[in-house]
């Protein structure tokens, strides 16, 4: 399943959850700003003490941002 | 081989200019499309409160664009904000422009690609681009609750991100190399607050830390001092450099990179209009754009209906 880090107020989160329907991509959002554990699940996976939107569909490989092309390769689409 | 599709108006952009182009232009019943490389609103899908757009005491920008949209969708206009344009020719009738995934014909055009955040101009901002330096306030600030942060701008964006980041904020530098050009009652609402301290005239000059940001170095043009600021984050708002690299070999530009045209939105080059932040001119603001987005959408009509005759 396909996780989006994302806070509730951050345009380019929305942008890729749209990104994501459009191509019928199924996702599961999990909201750092609410979720401590889901803040830290996204710190370990870049490194990063807040970054969104982070893609991830492994928990190894991510894409932060709305970056088409990545979100296009890490997804296979 | 990429489909070829005609569009009565094509227009390029989806801040306020160009979806209030594209609300008049669907209520007109042209077929029209807007594509958007960036975010739909563009500068305003970042501003907390906009409480100089006439209508409301104070609104979201996010939400205010959302109605903006859907009133546009409403009277047909169709948005893509995710088939990014790749060359435009403007020269020719119909107007051809070729993203990703087709070719567009055109028989008017309306640009209203709007400005591009600038970056930090120091060879450390990539270094610490998401580890301390951030352009997205309403992204990133509640990573800093409790925190020392600094913004840098004095323009309206950055003096309206600065008052957003204090209810964060432990204690806000707000560094800016010239005097302030933010509005009196957003300076006003800055100054009263304790946590805030405002440095005119100062230049940042470098940014220090490991992994993550950890200071900055500022100088005062004032004093002739340096000095080093102790802090977890800086959000940047150093202005806008307009967004018009894809019109370069179509468009005469201005000194200034932006689209000259009058008042009535008419470029050199008939039917293709600029509105908004992108075309020339004194005054740059939300309602401005609006007012532009409605004169090219309008104008646009009449030039499609002289075109429609002389065929």
């Amino acid at each position: 399943m396909v996780k989006v880090y994302t806070t509730a107020t951050c345009p380019y989160c929305a942008k890729v959850k749209r990104f994501l329907k459009s191509k019928d991509v199924e996702f599961e959002e999990l909201d750092i700003e609410k979720d401590p554990a889901a803040r830290e699940a996204c710190k370990k996976l870049t490194g990063i003490d807040w970054a969104v939107p982070v893609t991830t569909i492994d928990n190894e490989h991510y894409v932060i941002d709305y970056d088409k092309e990545a979100l296009e390769e890490l997804l296979c689409l | 081989m990429k489909e070829r599709i005609h569009k009565d108006v094509v227009i390029i952009g989806a801040g306020m200019a160009g979806l209030t182009a594209a609300l008049y232009c669907g209520r007109m019943n042209l077929d029209t499309l807007v594509l958007e490389n960036g975010l739909i609103g563009g500068q305003i899908a970042n501003a907390v409160a906009i409480e100089n757009y006439p209508g409301f005491v104070s609104v979201n920008g996010g939400d205010l664009i959302a109605t903006v949209q859907k009133q546009a969708e409403t009277f047909g206009a169709v948005i893509d904000e995710f088939d990014e344009i790749e060359k435009v020719t403007l020269k020719t009738s119909p107007k051809i422009i070729e993203t990703q995934e087709k070719i567009y014909e055109a028989d008017a055009v309306i640009i209203a690609s709007g400005m591009n955040r600038r970056k930090l101009p120091l060879p450390e901002e990539k270094k610490f681009a998401g580890r301390g330096v951030h352009y997205c306030e309403l992204c990133d600030g509640h990573a800093y609750d409790g925190k020392v942060i600094a913004v840098a701008g004095g323009g309206n964006a950055a003096v309206d991100a600065a008052n957003f980041l204090t209810k964060y904020a432990t204690k806000l530098y707000l560094i800016h190399r010239s005097q302030f050009r933010a509005d009196e009652v957003s300076q006003k609402r800055l100054r009263a607050n304790d946590k805030v301290t405002i440095m005119l005239q100062t230049d940042i000059k470098a940014l220090r830390g490991d992994k993550k940001l950890k200071e900055v170095e500022v100088f005062d043009k004032t004093t002739g001092e340096t000095k080093t600021l102790a802090i977890d984050g800086i959000f940047v708002n150093i202005g806008v450099e307009p967004n018009t690299k894809l019109f370069k070999d179509e468009l005469t530009l201005t000194a200034s990179g932006r689209i000259p045209a009058s008042e009535d939105c008419r470029t050199e080059l008939a039917g293709v209009f600029a509105a908004g932040d992108v075309r020339e001119k004194e005054v740059r603001q939300l309602t401005t754009a609006a007012a532009d987005g409605t004169t090219a959408a309008l104008l646009a009509e009449k030039y499609l209906a002289k075109l429609k005759v002389a065929i």
